[in-house]
């Protein structure tokens, strides 16, 4: 592995075209944008090991006004600690996922899972709520009232709740997804 | 049952809820243990924590003996999908699409030498099938200036900057068929052609805006094409015949292109969004834009999505007090609707009067007046300060019927859009049929003129527009955001709906105008151009984004339509034409390329009976009633199979979504019995689990191992 230089080796490069949505230059900019977080100068980071943190990884200015930042980093973190943390093959998934080339099963089944707060593989009401307290703005005066919450929440359920369990599962909201021409243009984040 | 029950498997269990989840009959059946192993369950659990890899991926579940029972589980379609897919378009993190990279290559050297030899090399041919994909791609051009725009306005403006673009190409193409079949065989046959060209001692620079002078006699208007010339002598090869084709072929095409894009949308947003209706969904599963890098744009949209979705549960309370209305509101209310649209029919005849009193009059005048570029102008500046002031109206009138603001915004846009369209028929109907002061001038080329006016006020507008009134103002605004007229300026936004309007105005006169001045096209091409740089100037420096949250596809299909709209306008203006020109009314002289008693219709005729006898019985056939029997009799076969096709694809639907419903519910009660049974068992055990836990208060995960 080209890890112990401080440029990716071509073998490299094209393995994660293989296995990415990236092109060549998106890869090269990726690393570019990643060595410039990365701290540890001295020692050239291993692609798969070495992390940059998540405060660091959010302040990035692609991810910085975005109301999901941290659970991006949580669902795209490899990390065995949970931290959020990611390598620069996390990094790749990352901007993989959101790349203008990836298809709309990729990134309908990373949304979902970036909505899915607690991480138990549906969106129960507690998930919705704080998915529309993410996108109405999280302070007082933003959010919506608990009776407007509650009708909100019954109507959405209402529609794509197709199996009537009360929970929203992943083949439920692909399904609303794949009816929306609008997701994958505006699932997208390009260094 | 027994059979797990002798397993050793991990599980997951939060040690703080253990006693909570297992003991309260109120937990929800998917929070159950039971539950993460469901074959569902596993086949959509995301993928990249499944512990079929030994690193770090192994984020939560499991062991590598319950990894076999998991892949065992996997639901057979979900397998043969995996193992055929491009690895890049698996959700795995990318350690386990390596790995996943290695299996197939195993795989690959059990099959033959030929196979895997074919699967390599078909990998190749897409990976330069994707390179030249990309190559052509960058040459877009404004591929850059639209990801800015994206960056800082999100999806709905980018999608006004995509339509303009389109229509830029859509002028390009036009200009393709303009240089080929009419520029081309013109300049290259017709003779003196440098003598016409030359410029004379009384053409003055201010013929390029009143199209008069050099410009009338220029290859820019139809009278220039008026001598017929034949190309190799062949009958049908005239340039009277090519010029009619070009045009039709012009609008032919622009027919297809924008049909083709106003179904694809049409599909996507009504067809499937009404019978599904998944309005609020959409709103929150697809409404934050990623895209957004700016921190201000992000405040925005926060608020346009929270202003959004107060608006439709307002509207939804809306429509609950529409249904509570008594007999006396609900009379008082259509009387007031009635009242109001009687203004507004009012208000646009007023206007269609004012239209083609402007124009008759500017084309009547008495030589006593002095012929500047005011009067010129005075019936395009007309239609437009009419199409300023009225939608405005439109906007206060429709406040007060009552609607609700989606309703409100639509009637108005409609009401606009028709505006729009009837004062262009009108100004060119009135440019047709009012009678000339002078008998000898040519007729075509005075509607070209009065088109090709029309499209460079347009530009001037716009461009005024931008320089003297959104610069300054920005400016003013900028300077002095305290000072009274700094306030009164405010923030300026783009209104998607009125621009696009505008354009689809643009693109409209273009279309309407090819038969009389058949370089619009590239005329309007260098102006698309320009106005495009104008309004990314007009966007990125002076505006903020609008308050109103705009949809990308719904407005594209919008878009569309009413660019559909006006096509029709302008096919129905030539046909319009063509049928005047047939009749001859009001004897004027006609010079285009049909002049001399030529018309459309016998030069076609013409050129009929010069085929071979064979070519023209197939044509006469194809013609006839004897073809468009069998024709109407097939499509109405093929139409109604589609609809029984989709009656039963319908009743297909309902069937499976009860079944789906049936089935999730037998789910849900086998997963809480099972739950209950488990309980039950488990409860002597309590204590001993609590020990564990002791033993390890720091782990999350506990395990159990239970031997029967």
């Amino acid at each position: 592995m080209g890890s112990s230089t401080s440029h990716l080796s071509k073998e490299n490069v094209s393995e994660y075209q293989e296995l990415t949505f990236l092109t060549k230059q998106e890869i090269l900019l990726a690393y570019k944008r990643f060595m410039e977080l990365y701290e540890d100068k001295k020692n050239p980071p291993d692609p798969r090991v070495s992390r940059v943190s998540l405060d660091k990884i959010v302040k990035l200015p692609e991810l910085q006004s975005n109301p999901f930042r941290e659970r991006i980093c949580h669902v795209f973190s490899t990390s065995e600690l949970k931290d959020g943390s990611l390598s620069f093959e996390d990094f790749l998934d990352l901007l993989s996922a959101f790349s203008d080339s990836a298809t709309l099963e990729i990134k309908s089944h990373y949304a979902f899972r970036i909505f899915d707060f607690d991480d138990d593989g549906t969106l129960d009401r507690n998930d919705l709520e704080k998915l529309v307290n993410r996108l109405t703005g999280e302070t007082d005066d933003t959010r919506l009232t608990k009776d407007e919450m509650g009708q909100l929440i019954s109507n959405i359920l209402e529609e794509s709740d197709i199996d009537k369990d009360g929970t929203v599962n992943l083949s439920e909201f692909q399904h609303v997804i794949s009816r929306s021409p609008d997701f994958v243009s505006s699932f997208k984040i390009v260094l | 049952m027994e059979e797990h029950n002798s397993e050793n498997f991990l599980r997951l269990i939060s040690v703080e809820s253990t006693g909570s989840t297992l003991s309260s009959d109120s937990c929800e059946y998917y929070q159950t243990e039971i539950f993460d192993q469901l074959p569902s369950v596993q086949a959509s659990r995301p993928v990249q924590n499944r512990p079929t890899l030994v690193e770090p991926c192994e984020a939560y579940q499991g062991g590598p003996e319950s990894e076999e029972l998991r892949t065992g589980h996997l639901p057979r379609g979900q397998r043969d999908k995996v193992s055929v897919q491009p690895l890049k378009q698996l959700a795995l993190c990318i350690q386990a699409k390596r790995e996943a990279s290695e299996r197939r290559k195993m795989q690959l050297s059990n099959i033959g030498f030929w196979e895997s030899w074919w699967k390599n090399q078909s990998i190749k041919r897409k990976r330069a099938w994707a390179q030249m994909g990309e190559a052509l791609s960058g040459l877009l051009p404004w591929q850059h200036t639209l990801h800015v725009i994206e960056g800082k306005f999100g999806v709905g403006l980018k999608a006004y900057f995509v339509f303009f673009r389109y229509l830029v190409y859509l002028n390009l193409l036009h200009c393709i068929f303009i240089c080929g079949l009419i520029l081309g065989p013109t300049v290259f046959l017709k003779p003196n052609i440098s003598e016409l060209m030359k410029f004379r001692g009384n053409d003055s620079i201010l013929d390029f805006f009143r199209g008069s002078g050099y410009l009338n006699r220029s290859l820019v208007f139809a009278g220039f094409y008026k001598q017929n010339i034949r190309l190799l002598n062949i009958r049908c090869l005239e340039t009277t015949l090519l010029y009619i084709a070009a045009i039709l072929s012009i609008l032919i095409l622009s027919l297809i292109m924008v049909v083709r894009r106003t179904t694809v949308g049409y599909k996507h947003t009504w067809v499937l969004g009404k019978r599904y209706n998944m309005n609020m969904s959409y709103k929150i599963f697809c409404g934050w834009d990623f895209t957004i890098k700016d921190p201000d744009a992000a405040i925005l949209k926060s608020s346009f999505i929270r202003n959004d979705l107060k608006l439709l549960l307002e509207e939804q309370r809306f429509s609950l007090r529409e249904a509570q209305r008594t007999l006396g509101q609900k009379v008082r209310l259509y009387l007031l609707r009635f009242i109001l649209n009687m203004l507004v029919i009012s208000l646009l005849s007023g206007a269609f009067f004012l239209i083609f009193f402007v124009t008759d009059w500017t084309l009547i005048k008495d030589n006593s007046l002095p012929e500047n570029l005011f009067t010129e102008y005075l019936s395009p500046f007309t239609i437009a300060s009419v199409n300023l002031v009225l939608p405005e109206i439109f906007r206060k009138i429709s406040a007060f019927e009552d609607y609700s603001f989606t309703t409100q915004v639509n009637i108005t846009l409609v009401r606009s859009i028709f505006l729009k369209l009837a004062s262009l028929g009108f100004f060119f109907y009135s440019l047709l049929i009012s009678p000339k002061k002078d008998k000898r001038l040519c007729t075509e080329n005075e509607i070209g003129r009065g088109i090709y006016k029309m499209c460079i006020f347009n530009f001037l507008m716009t461009f005024c527009s931008a320089l003297f009134f959104n610069y300054p103002r920005k400016l003013l605004q900028e300077r002095y955001p305290t000072s009274f007229l700094g306030r009164l300026a405010g923030k300026q936004r783009f209104q998607i709906p009125f621009n696009v309007l505008e354009l689809v105005n643009c693109q409209t006169v273009l279309w309407m105008g090819v038969y009389n001045c058949p370089l619009l096209p590239l005329i309007g091409t260098v102006i698309l151009v320009a106005t495009f740089y104008i309004k990314k100037f007009i966007v990125l420096r002076c505006c903020v984004a609008e308050q109103r949250l705009f949809r990308g596809s719904n407005s594209s299909v919008l878009f569309h339509f009413m660019l559909l709209l006006g096509l029709l306008l302008a096919a129905s203006t030539l046909a319009f034409q063509l049928y005047e020109t047939e009749l001859g009314t009001n004897n004027m002289s006609y010079c285009g390329p049909f002049d001399n008693g030529q018309i459309v219709f016998n030069a076609t005729a013409e050129c009929m009976n010069s085929l071979p006898s064979a070519a023209q019985k197939s044509i006469h056939y194809l013609t006839s009633e004897a073809f468009a029997l069998p024709l109407i009799l097939a499509e109405i076969i093929i139409l109604t199979s589609y609809v029984s096709r989709r009656q039963a694809n319908q009743r297909a639907i309902e069937r499976l979504k009860d079944m789906l419903v049936m089935s999730s519910s037998d789910k849900r009660f086998l997963v809480k019995q099972h739950a209950t049974i488990l309980r039950r068992r488990r409860n002597p055990r309590r204590v001993c689990a609590a020990a564990t836990t002791d033993d390890h208060p720091l782990s999350h995960e506990v395990t159990f191992s239970r031997i029967n």
